[in-house]
């Protein structure tokens, strides 16, 4: 054993060559969702023997469009580069008026998605999604939502139940926090009305019964999950937070046929189904003409709500 | 502290009134910049620009109470300074920072290594920066190859690791 | 007592000589990658962490915990010979830390920093062990307001390393508020003071500020000085080892700091560097020689060095009882959780009792290791400080931009750190301590957060702030440490705190 771990470390210092195969970066610090993207796809890309090194790059901030913008200017043309993304790049594209969008890289491909959950805290008042519609309605001020960063997916998501629900969507309470985990902590201390994230999120939580589940935004019912699609509480809200990879601009249509069916071959690996289930992400995996066309419509309709919500003029 | 010789109080200390205005150069960016944010406060009345307007007007105080101090002479003595050392250093993260992604890791900062101990008196560049160069490269080889830390690469580590 | 059982069992495990061995390759790594200027632990066990996939779950548990340790002590290290902190929450130990070092008193604070780092990390793991749902309990109810009363109580401690002269600290602190301004708002999203660049939209990271204030301004500093003898770093002078004098000084500021740093970095939003700066501030008002304070006082490191290690562990009360990360670290770990098959949350001490025991028992182990590591390597560390001044500053230089390049190869990063390393040699020059930018960048933006969710929450009501009774003690408590400094100052008693008195005008 001790022989195994000394030269696993000697082999490594040895036997990885200078050069990557592939450099993902990862646009948010270590630890968010798209830094574990980016990292489960190095492990299975590895160890799958699909690309003999993979090295990971964390190039945080503003939402991905600092590392989106770092990426598409200096990998134009490199068929090697990959970038991980997803649906809070598109909104914060138009919140900070990002130079660079999704336009100037290669979109390769879906990878997972999750769907957004609202809850409240087990002790609140409100049993059911139409309880809290109807605060709502009464004073949009006094339901004050937990959630993910400001013009985030979580922000858009309430502004899609306001806009859906009838209440004017800038008089929204959003109160923003900067992780998963703050925003749990303060719906669990009683601190704010409802709390809204991925369900994963919020997973163990409603199983211990600490929070209580009112809606999922998904188009069907979701395994496990006791509580109806919004679509179901009659507002027409569907919403799902995925995360993509996608590679550098400039590139030939062979070099593009080549990393996708590198991805593809990591999507469909046993190891990366494994993965996916390790973390609770699902499979949402989407490519070519029909990814393209799945990302033009987020695209359109997180303008209309950014602007709805008063974050984009 | 309190006690002034009659001479130094009359003394004005320039570079401190320099400091002044640069607090209150800061103090005005601050203030131009938050004019412009969109008000944006809520439900809370405080907006994105509340907080950066009270740091301004505490600056613009600051940069007041400068100007006193600085007409007391009540800064302290400044330690007398040798300039060329300073701008030996300021060189070397400057040519860093401009040969990191052409030259690579190594290289860079081997030029920063010989420049920062010439500024401590290792007036020989020829053989500090070969030294610094190979000092660097070991380091780059440990912190990258082993340890997997991601650091710009260039000709120099290109060439040993693809061709061993 | 199924606890304790547990808890054997699982030492029981991690006490194997193989185990042993994992846990000192994990503390080794960890030192060596944790031990670079900008590198904190988060990055640290992000790029360490598939080295631990090839193991079995236990022998990976307790490399991880090696690595998590290892990567938190390692900045303190850099911190006390080099005055370059490896990250936020050691910037505090090379205030005092870097004095002593000066003096040749580098191995006494090396010593009380590992030792007291040992001893927090003992109890603040006990505490984990077998009081975590209920600390978990008492967190939970600090919410924006309470958080906002503690960030304005940590700011009233930063006055403590203002120096001789308030209005020099309080310049340092603005110019730190200002700096914490830019970079998109979280509440809002909108972008302030970046003027279009890009890259001033996430702010200015603190890690690469502290390491150009600290590092370069000092390399600046120094290199500038046209009487070099007159800073001559002394090596060792005396003992490498804490004398009978250390030790009585050092165990009780390690006790407080541990529990100062435990329950705030039990918080969800508390962070670890708030606990240095509230053990900082505590030591000096009760130390019997505080004129020692900003010379060099063996308390200044001991106490935060507690402080911050014991938080670290403090971090693993929301994660492993709630699911929380409530630090990048934190966040790390939880999707190294996830590969063993743990899912933390609720009920995990409930369904997964040998795996939760065996990481407490490995914590425990990996923390002895770590001593065991670097008590004796002091003495090698010390001599580091006879290498002659130029490989010195240049090996400084070296080791401070690798850790910048490391975390974020850009050369926008590097133009900073070229920046601030200016603005540090500056203020130096006109004495104008370092410490309050630093602790404004940091504090800025989290009271800033709290105050503005706490009033949104409470719809404009400004009144909330002191209804909760944590709240108001906090703040009772912050007004206290500013009022009667003023009051012993006006009956001519404070000559030493004279410098908490301007801090309000």
């Amino acid at each position: 054993m001790k022989q195994f771990v000394l030269a696993s470390l000697l082999a490594g210092s040895v036997a990885m060559p200078a050069m990557a195969d592939y450099t993902i970066i990862a646009p948010a610090n270590p630890g968010g969702g798209w830094d574990q993207t980016a990292r489960t796809m190095q492990t299975v890309l590895q160890e799958e023997g699909i690309s003999k090194s993979v090295q990971v790059q964390n190039v945080p901030g503003a939402g991905g469009t600092i590392g989106l913008a770092q990426f598409a200017s200096q990998n134009k043309g490199n068929p090697d580069a990959l970038i991980v993304g997803g649906y809070v790049m598109v909104g914060a594209i138009l919140t900070n008026n990002s130079p660079v969008s999704l336009k100037d890289v290669t979109p390769i491909a879906r990878l997972t998605g999750e769907y957004e959950a609202i809850v409240v805290p087990a002790a609140s008042p409100i049993k059911d999604i139409a309880g809290l519609i109807e605060s709502l309605k009464a004073d949009p001020g006094a339901v004050s939502w937990a959630g993910g960063s400001a013009g985030g997916t979580d922000h858009i998501a309430v502004g899609l139940i306001a806009k859906a629900a009838g209440v004017d969507p800038t008089k929204i309470n959003y109160i923003a926090y900067s992780g998963g985990g703050e925003a749990l902590a303060a719906i669990l201390g009683n601190q704010v009305t409802a709390g809204i994230s991925s369900l994963g999120e919020f997973d163990a939580q409603i199983k211990a019964g600490t929070l209580r589940l009112l809606a999922v935004s998904s188009p069907e019912r979701i395994a496990g999950a006791d509580a109806p699609t919004l679509k179901e509480a009659g507002l027409d809200v569907e919403l799902q937070n995925w995360r993509m990879v996608a590679a550098a601009p400039g590139l030939s249509d062979e070099q593009k046929a080549k990393v996708t069916a590198d991805v593809e071959k990591m999507v469909k690996s046993e190891n990366w189904q494994k993965q996916l289930a390790d973390k609770g992400w699902s499979d949402t995996y989407l490519s070519g003409a029909d990814f393209d066309a799945q990302l033009e419509k987020d695209v359109t309709s997180t303008g209309t709500v950014l602007k709805d919500i008063g974050l984009v003029k | 502290m309190s006690v002034n010789e009659p001479q130094k109080q009359r003394r004005r200390d320039t570079a401190a009134l320099v400091i002044a205005a640069g607090l209150a150069v800061v103090a005005g960016v601050m203030l131009w910049d938050s004019a412009r944010l969109a008000d944006l406060g809520g439900y809370s009345g405080v907006g994105p620009a509340s907080v950066p307007r009270v740091v301004a007007y505490g600056l613009l105080g600051l940069s007041v109470w400068t100007v006193f101090a600085a007409l007391k002479g009540d800064f302290p003595e400044r330690p007398e300074q040798n300039v060329p050392p300073v701008l030996w250093i300021i060189a070397g993260l400057a040519a860093q920072l401009l040969l990191l992604h052409v030259a690579g890791f190594s290289i860079a900062t081997g030029i920063l290594f010989a420049f920062t101990a010439r500024a401590f008196g290792k007036r020989n560049l020829a053989m500090t920066i070969p030294l610094g160069i190979v000092f660097a490269f070991a380091v780059w080889a440990v912190f990258s190859q082993l340890l997997m830390l991601h650091l710009p690469a260039g000709p120099l580590e290109h060439l040993i690791f693809r061709g061993a | 007592m199924g606890a304790f059982d547990f808890l054997m069992q699982g030492l029981a495990t991690a006490a194997e000589p193989m185990m042993l061995l994992y846990a000192l390759i994990g503390v080794t790594l960890g030192t060596a990658v944790g031990v670079l200027p900008g590198i904190g632990p988060a990055l640290t066990v992000a790029l360490l962490l598939p080295v631990t996939y090839r193991l079995d779950p236990a022998g990976s548990l307790i490399m991880f915990a090696g690595i998590y340790y290892g990567g938190m002590y390692g900045g303190s290290t850099t911190s006390i010979l080099l005055n370059t902190p490896g990250e936020s929450a050691s910037i505090i130990t090379a205030l005092e830390g870097n004095k002593m070092a000066r003096k040749g008193r580098g191995g006494p604070a090396l010593a009380t920093a590992a030792i007291g780092s040992f001893v927090a990390g003992l109890i603040a793991t006990l505490l984990l062990a077998f009081l975590a749902p209920s600390i978990v309990k008492v967190a939970l109810v600090f919410g924006p307001r309470e958080y906002f009363a503690l960030m304005v109580l940590a700011f009233v401690t930063v006055s403590a390393a203002f120096g001789d002269s308030a209005l020099r600290g309080l310049t340092s602190l603005f110019l730190g508020l200002a700096l914490a301004c830019v970079g998109i708002d979280q509440l809002t999203g909108q972008a302030r003071m970046s003027f279009g660049v890009p890259e001033l939209l996430d702010g200015i990271e603190v890690t690469t500020m502290a390491v150009a204030m600290f590092a370069i301004g000092e390399a600046l500093f120094i290199a500038g000085q046209k009487n070099q003898q007159d800073d001559e770093v002394t090596a060792v002078k005396g003992s490498v080892w804490m004398s009978r004098s250390d030790w009585a000084r050092s165990w009780k500021p390690w006790l407080r700091g541990t529990f100062l740093g435990f329950p705030i970095g039990a918080m969800p939003a508390g962070g670890a560097e708030i606990g240095t700066f509230l053990s900082y501030a505590t030591e000096k008002k009760l130390s019997k020689h505080p004129e020692e304070f900003g010379h060099g006082a063996i308390e200044g490191v001991a106490g935060p060095e507690a402080a911050n290690n014991a938080s670290a562990a403090g971090t693993l009360v929301p994660l492993l009882t709630l699911g929380l990360p409530t630090s990048a670290t934190a966040a790390i770990m939880l999707a190294g959780f996830q590969q063993f098959g743990l899912q933390p949350g609720p009920l995990l001490f409930a369904t997964n009792p040998t795996l939760v025991w065996g990481l407490i028992a490995s914590l425990l182990i990996a923390n002895a290791m770590l001593l065991v590591l670097n008590l004796p390597l002091i003495g090698l560390w010390v001599k580091l400080l006879t290498v002659p001044k130029p490989w010195l500053y240049a090996g400084i230089l070296l080791f401070a931009t690798l850790g910048t390049i490391g975390a974020n190869p850009s050369s926008f990063e590097l133009g900073m750190l070229l920046g601030f390393g200016v603005l540090g040699y500056v203020m130096r020059l006109f004495g104008y301590p370092i410490a309050p930018i630093v602790v404004g960048l940091i504090l800025g933006p989290m009271a800033e957060q709290q105050l503005r969710r706490a009033l949104a929450i409470s719809q404009g009501d400004w009144t909330v702030l002191v209804q909760s009774p944590i709240a108001a003690t906090l703040l009772g408590i912050a007004a206290l440490a500013l009022i009667v400094p003023l009051i012993l100052r006006a009956r001519g008693k404070g000559q030493v705190l004279a410098q908490l008195g301007g801090d309000e005008d």
